[in-house]
């Protein structure tokens, strides 16, 4: 058996799933408080791999950037302007596209939804095309490190180790994507404003009447979901160097498993998702089946989903937003 | 004054049958001579007939359709053919960036349409030729793909099912050899220029990649390699290929082959391998590789980056040591400022082949199909690839592919030698002072 296999499979897990978890929150927030499938939020994290591009091509920046100071300037500013923009274009959408329905039937949403995906690529091709884009990679890909885990024998198993290697740019990602979650998570419960979204959630109406203001509760909401899909457009460039106008739609599909698989309205649950989903495709790649890894996805979403309606979390009703 | 509505109609009237009987004038340039006009078929002035051309040219795809269509329409101006004025008329196939064949299969149902389209060039992408064949078959429009190689679109069942409606007539041809003949060349290259004995494959599940990946199976345990694991990218879109990378360096290969082409993942697979310490495993695709320097925006050298390794290898299906190449290159450049693409010459020799035919027996469809792909003996054209005869399938009769490896100091890909398979193998290096060594 060769542990340092593993442990790279792991490694290489880790990055997927940290991109797919931070693109289910958004997914898993907006069901929790208004019940609604926002399929516009894949076309979201793409287009907020589109805004890294404007600003890194705006800025001139063409190359990795190898001055530490100059490149942790750089990622604060990419993160900042990415999350801000995208988070205000999910407000934008939630006013324009979701809130004038918020009283109608459930379809009609989830239709805007679909269209509002539609409209989002179309601006993208409208003002990009149809190619791939190179976005500059600022943190050099190929920088990291390798180690080798320790041989030994148990009983005559023996276990070896080939070279693991680690980039920086995954150990970015997965730091950043866990630093992320955890601060929702405090936000969440710990703020006046989380507060107030987590009892929007549980029952608008009487939230309304203890004084919550709805509208700016459930916009909050869209923006924060919206912010960390711009974050994991900007940990996607950085990671590929690649951004296409369908990008969202592969990515959105497998963060909405995600989401469902943990339990959609669970914030804890889109995240054990994302990462579970990673795993099961990394694995099912180990073992050569690469091709089918989507079906093996899917196959195991339907059986947790027969067994478990509510997905392996189950909604956390009295916390759910 | 109002003019009043009888006397409009009046004037109405005598212009229509004005316009009518103008009409009805006999025009010597329709398909039957007029009335009393002498005898001679040829037309009487310049004719002009349309070229169609069928590739993929925008997105991802352009470092592969626009050089070729540049091949098609320097032909075109380079080659006259008397009394006929040829319109070139290309469309692409290319649907959100990638070929697309139900694009393709429109596209030629719109050429079949139009009566002044005498033959077509194209497609470049074989599950494209899929779509389109069984069009152009039924309409017995022909079409010379530049580029296609799947050995499936010509030859065995396969094939016949596609050119179900005709089957003994065939409507297209090509100029490019297959991929059985490809992924030989593909493991000759693997195990007798690298020299190694352990093979990793990955293909992307499409016709043309799949199709690929498995010749190279096959002819890389022929020769005595061991190939280690075969394993597919399940699909379109995705960009991680770090598990199915990581898998493959548990097993130690010694090579790594790639079926497929960049947009379905190539470039990706080879940046890949440098973030998990595989760069010095060397890497070899086939013609879906092959779109241009690491300069050309979404090339597999351009997307691989600095992890384009010298030890990256690609076959394609053309001539490259081609008889006239100097004067070719030269006029190339002349008009298009760029060096020629991969495809530009085949382009252009599919041109010259419909051209000559519509020379020898004008711009009727069904003559003009006849006569490339329905004389026994089969007739030679002579091209700029060199002569050419199409068998029974409408197959070239040069099984000639040439080796290219990535250059660093170029940043591109550099021919080093043209193998060919019709009997054997015969390799042929590149004339000295070609060589990437020259300083």
């Amino acid at each position: 058996m060769d542990a340092g296999i593993l442990t790279q499979q792991l490694l290489n897990g880790l990055t997927i799933g940290a991109m797919y978890a931070l693109i289910a929150l958004g997914y898993t927030m907006v069901y929790g408080i208004i019940e609604l499938i926002n399929f516009a939020h894949g076309d979201v994290f793409m287009v907020g791999s589109f805004v890294t591009l404007w600003l890194l091509s705006t800025i001139g920046v063409q190359n990795t950037v190898n001055d530490p100071v100059a490149l942790v300037g750089l990622l604060i500013l990419m993160f900042a302007f990415s999350m801000v923009v995208m988070g205000l274009v999910g407000v934008l959408i939630e006013r324009f596209a979701y809130r004038p329905l918020r009283r109608a039937p459930r379809l009609a949403p989830l239709i805007t939804a679909i269209g509002v995906s539609f409209i989002l690529q179309n601006i993208i091709q409208v003002l990009y095309g149809t190619a791939y884009f190179n976005v500059p990679q600022v943190i050099d890909p190929l920088a990291g490190f390798s180690f080798k885990l320790p041989s030994f024998a148990i009983g005559g198993f023996a276990v070896t180790s080939s070279l693991v290697t680690v980039t920086w740019v995954h150990v970015f990602i997965v730091v950043l994507a866990v630093a992320m979650m955890v601060a929702l998570q405090v936000f969440v419960r710990r703020t006046n404003l989380g507060r107030a979204m987590r009892s929007t959630a549980i029952d608008r109406e009487a939230a309304q009447l203890m004084g919550v203001d709805i509208n700016t509760t459930i916009a909050l909401t869209f923006f924060i979901g919206s912010a960390l899909a711009g974050a994991a457009g900007v940990a996607w460039t950085l990671n590929y160097g690649l951004t296409k106008f369908d990008n969202g739609f592969q990515a959105g599909l497998k963060s909405f498993t995600a989401a469902v698989l943990g339990g959609i309205g669970n914030t804890t649950g889109a995240a054990i998702g994302g990462f579970l989903i990673a795993f099961i495709e990394v694995f099912s790649s180990q073992l050569g089946y690469s091709r089918w890894s989507e079906a093996i996805v899917f196959t195991i979403l339907i059986l947790v989903l027969v067994f478990k309606p509510t997905g392996i979390l189950g909604q956390q009703v009295a916390e759910r937003a | 004054m109002k003019p009043r509505p009888i006397a409009l109609l009046a004037v109405v009237a005598i212009v229509a049958s004005a316009c009518s009987s103008a009409a009805s004038t006999p025009s010597p340039a329709g398909n039957t001579p007029a009335p009393g006009s002498s005898a001679t078929p040829a037309p009487a002035g310049n004719t002009t007939v349309t070229l169609g051309v069928d590739l993929p040219l925008s997105g991802a795809e352009t470092p592969n359709g626009q050089p070729t269509l540049n091949g098609v329409q320097l032909a075109v101006a380079e080659n006259p053919v008397p009394g006929y004025t040829i319109k070139v008329v290309a469309k692409d196939d290319a649907l959100n960036g990638v070929h697309d064949p139900q694009t393709g299969a429109t596209n030629i149902g719109q050429f079949v349409n139009d009566s002044s389209v005498f033959g077509v060039v194209g497609p470049f992408n074989s599950n494209v030729a899929q779509a389109e064949i069984p069009v152009s078959n039924a309409a017995g429009l022909l079409q010379c793909s530049p580029a296609n190689t799947n050995p499936g679109l010509t030859k065995g069942a396969a094939a016949l099912q596609l050119r179900s409606t005709h089957p003994d007539q065939i409507a297209y041809v090509r100029v490019a050899t297959t991929d059985d003949i490809q992924g030989q060349a593909g493991a000759d290259i693997a195990y007798n220029v690298v020299g190694a004995r352990t093979a990793y494959i990955v293909d992307d599940t499409e016709t043309y990649g799949k199709g690929l990946a498995d010749q190279f199976e096959t002819t890389f345990k022929a020769l005595g390699g061991t190939v280690v694991g075969h394993d597919g990218v399940g699909k379109s879109g995705q960009s991680d290929f770090t598990a199915l990378l990581t898998a493959a360096k548990a097993k130690n290969p010694q090579f790594v082959y790639f079926g497929g082409v960049t947009a379905t993942g190539g470039g990706l697979l080879r940046k890949q391998m440098a973030q998990l310490g595989m760069a010095n495993i060397p890497f070899g695709g086939g013609d879906g590789i092959s779109d241009g320097s690491a300069a050309t925006a979404n090339s597999f050298l351009n997307v691989a980056g600095p992890a384009g390794d010298p030890s990256t290898y690609m076959t394609v299906a053309a001539v490259s040591l081609i008889p006239d190449k100097a004067k070719f290159d030269a006029d190339y450049k002349a008009k298009y400022g760029s060096e020629a693409g991969a495809y530009s010459a085949s382009g252009y020799a599919c041109t010259q082949i419909l051209l000559q035919a519509l020379k020898a027996v004008g711009p009727d469809r069904a003559k003009v199909r006849a006569y490339v792909t329905g004389q026994t003996p089969a007739p030679t054209f002579n091209t700029v690839l060199g002569n050419i005869t199409f068998d029974a399938n409408g197959d070239t009769s040069q099984h000639i592919i040439s080796d290219y490896k990535f250059d660093p100091t170029t940043k591109d890909w550099a021919f080093f030698e043209q193998k060919d398979f019709t009997s054997g193998v015969t390799t042929t290096a590149p004339p000295a002072a070609a060589a990437p060594s020259a300083s």
